[in-house]
């Protein structure tokens, strides 16, 4: 039999032929060497900064430890008996949805119309695109000082706006609903550069000639978006719901910087910042590392649901 | 199992968690080794981490200059340790994890305790001898805040107390006194509406909200009216005077007569209100911004109706004894007499030497500027440390913060509100404190 050299590979010619000769197994062992090469420095890396801290929290959430001290203290299931018995702990997961929700639905409806809108076309698109786009690209840190002179009920923005309108300003520091709301409105205006773009993106891949059968149809322009353009957005708007979640579950720099969690202490916490209070103001980092493993599961559990759901739907 | 793009995207989204999670997990890769590392070595220069108390970013680096040139061989650096003290904490607390130790750091008077309680920051009772310092030039109520076990843990640097800002024209259109203020809160009770009157119905004083210190300045109040946050190691919040205290605030807030403001300064200096309970450290900034001539007062008594607080030196416990050494010689450099005149003169904190407040250039100084005397007369006759709950136990300022917002702002009943206080700060003492002392 004659070896055939397929060259899959510029340098790394594979050979096939009907039984395995010695030359044919050393190829194999070099395609395993590249494949080593390439994949055990991420293994590693992963390992060494994903994969162990993880570890390491996890083990940490069965201590009492102050993060200054050298010494822990074994406490067990004790840090998530006292998660789980907190009425704070409830008011914190109850913000971390709202938030959460709010900005995923937000952003993304948002991103959605936007997207639309900017997909015809009109004057000076690609300024406006830029401009949309902009606010993801900026520190969270940044856009939450400047938000707080856009809410700033004694010279704000917002208190300017409903002044003229003859309204009263929100206490927006000073109410817990109306904190979350702020902080919520800012994430999502932040956050829309990033679902605008994607969406953008998916709008320009679709089919046109869909499109045209329903125009040249004469169906109406909701319908068609309904039944036509959105089908055809399903794998985004999935993708989308995934990633902006996992964002949103982590958005602390914002609530740092605009609320410090409140008012009264947690009005504004979510998961995430807990997990900072805890641990690096409280000093307890092993109360910390259990709101994080909490967390944790909370996101992947989610997670799996929405990619079962989605391959049911399939 | 065939890997499909959604359960590549599935993975990705528990990768992604998990990567949240590693990020969680803070200083937590080097757990039991708090102390960072006994007798690390540094780069050769001494660090200092600031968060430039009273805006004085510039005025370090002009000090640590000054020092560079005399010191060549022993070179300080000034580094960023975070915009605010409990910033600058928890930068430590990275290090004391991660290693990368600074030769000294600024310790607030809520975090020094917790590094002297775990043995992170050394005692400097032994190195003030060693470098030479004389302690006993430190205004003594300030050296011992930091004493813990019979030992100092830190030495007096941006050192404050709390003070009373009233707008000099208000008062005055009010028929109140401009050289002083109310002897009582009572009084500032009966002061308040000629004060609403004279300006346009805006609050007779702002306060800092919980997120700025409301614990903080509330503190000399509760201490006027019999209260106090606990007695050492014992919460105190459902006492009577500690609930009348809370009272008082709570019907003011409601009347009217005092406002709280997350930026209370910025209230007062824009003209949003009469008056303003701040701090000594706000003096200099308030001289840039307020466009009105304003004097400040004593808080009213009876005595002891303030606290102080600031910030002080410490220095670790984790790196050399060489090291140790020079960083106690800087930071006697950093608060010498000429160095700190030049540093209470441009950010209003208190002097903390002897030395400099009998300086001739220092007494000058105060003669001309009656609103920085104040706050250094207050300190002799109208101030205590502070309370162990607030100071000592962690999280105590913010728990505290919190507890007084629901009261002054959400207006919610003073009894409950108090009692969670007292329950919440009793479980934290006898989780972290108690098994250790």
């Amino acid at each position: 039999m004659t070896a055939v050299t397929t060259p899959a590979i510029p340098g790394l010619e594979t050979t096939t032929s009907d039984e395995p000769t010695k030359r044919s197994r050393s190829l194999n062992w070099r395609h395993i060497g590249l494949a080593a090469i390439l994949i055990v420095p991420n293994m590693i890396l992963l390992g060494l900064f994903t994969y162990r801290p993880l570890i390491d929290n996890f083990r940490i959430s069965f201590y009492n430890w102050n993060i200054s001290s050298p010494d822990m203290r074994f406490v067990g299931l004790g840090n998530y008996i006292e998660w789980f018995t907190d009425d704070t702990s409830w008011q914190i997961a109850r913000n971390t949805l709202i938030f959460t929700l709010v900005a995923v639905i937000g952003s993304m409806a948002l991103g959605l119309a936007l997207a639309l809108l900017l997909d015809q076309h009109l004057r000076a698109r690609n300024m406006v695109r830029t401009m949309v786009f902009a606010p993801y690209v900026i520190s969270g840190a940044a856009i939450g000082v400047a938000f707080q002179f856009v809410f700033d009920p004694g010279y704000g923005l917002v208190q300017d706006v409903l002044g003229r309108l003859g309204l009263d300003t929100p206490a927006f520091y000073q109410h817990s609903g109306w904190a979350l709301f702020m902080i919520t409105t800012t994430y999502v205006w932040k956050n829309l550069g990033y679902t605008f773009v994607i969406y953008l993106a998916a709008l320009q891949g679709r089919r046109s000639d869909l499109d045209e059968a329903a125009e040249i149809d004469g169906t109406p322009a909701w319908r068609k978006f309904w039944r036509v353009t959105l089908p055809q957005l399903k794998g985004t708007t999935f993708f989308l719901s995934v990633t902006v979640l996992l964002n949103s579950f982590q958005v602390f720099d914002i609530i740092q910087v605009m609320t410090e969690g409140g008012p009264f202490g947690t009005g504004t916490s979510t998961l995430i910042y807990q997990v900072y209070q805890e641990t690096f103001v409280n000093n307890r980092a092993g109360y910390g590392a259990a709101v994080a493993t909490i967390m944790f599961l909370i996101v992947l559990v989610v997670t799996l649901v929405q990619v079962k759901l989605q391959d049911k739907q399939d | 199992m065939a890997t499909t793009r959604r359960s590549l995207l599935g993975m990705a989204g528990a990768g992604s968690a998990a990567l949240a999670l590693a990020a969680c997990a803070g200083g937590s890769t080097s757990a039991g080794g708090g102390g960072g590392g006994k007798g690390e070595e540094g780069d050769g220069s001494i660090q200092f981490w600031s968060n430039h108390p009273g805006s004085s970013k510039d005025l370090e680096q002009k000090i640590i200059d000054a020092w560079n040139k005399d010191n060549p061989d022993n070179q300080a650096k000034l580094i960023d340790g975070g915009a605010s003290y409990e910033e600058l904490g928890q930068k430590f607390n990275a290090a004391l994890a991660g290693g990368g130790l600074p030769d000294l750091i600024v310790a607030s008077d809520v975090t020094w305790f917790n590094f002297a309680f775990t043995g992170t920051t050394t005692a400097m009772d032994d190195l003030w001898k060693e470098a030479e310092v004389d302690s006993d030039d430190f205004v003594d109520t300030l050296r011992e805040d930091y004493e813990y076990d019979g030992k100092h843990y830190g030495m007096p640097y941006s050192r404050s107390t709390t003070l009373m800002y009233f707008n000099t024209e208000v008062m005055k259109k009010a028929g109140l006194p401009t050289d002083k203020g109310p002897e009582t809160w009572e009084q500032f009770a009966e002061w308040a509406p000629k004060i609403l009157d004279a300006n346009g119905g805006k609050p007779a004083i702002v306060i800092p909200d919980g997120s700025d210190y409301l614990d903080w300045f509330f503190q000399g109040i509760i201490w006027t009216f019999g209260g106090n946050y606990s007695k050492e190691w014992t919460p105190t919040f459902t006492e009577q005077g500690s609930i009348d205290a809370a009272t008082f605030l709570q019907e003011q807030v409601a009347a009217g007569h005092i406002g709280i403001e997350k930026d209370a300064a910025n209230a007062f200096s824009i003209g949003n209100s009469s008056g303003l309970l701040q701090s000594t450290g706000s003096l200099g900034g308030l001289k840039e911004s307020a466009e009105f001539d304003f004097h400040t007062t004593y808080l009213p008594g009876p005595t002891p109706g303030a606290c102080t607080g600031g910030a002080g030196i410490a220095i670790p416990e984790g790196i050399s004894d060489e090291r140790k050494v020079m960083a106690m010689k800087f930071a006697d450099f950093l608060t010498s007499t000429q160095n700190t005149i030049t540093f209470s003169q441009a950010t209003g904190y208190m002097p903390v030497r002897k030395s400099a407040m009998e300086d001739a250039e220092e007494t000058k100084y105060l003669e001309e500027n009656p609103n920085a005397m104040t706050a250094i007369r207050q300190l002799s006759e109208n101030t205590a440390p502070q309370d162990y709950a607030r100071v000592f136990v962690s999280g105590g300022g913010q728990r505290i913060g919190a507890g007084l917002d629901r009261i002054a702002i959400a207006q919610e009943d003073v009894a409950t509100v108090m009692k969670d206080l007292q329950d919440e700060t009793q479980k934290v003492i006898d989780r972290d404190i108690t098994p250790n002392l």
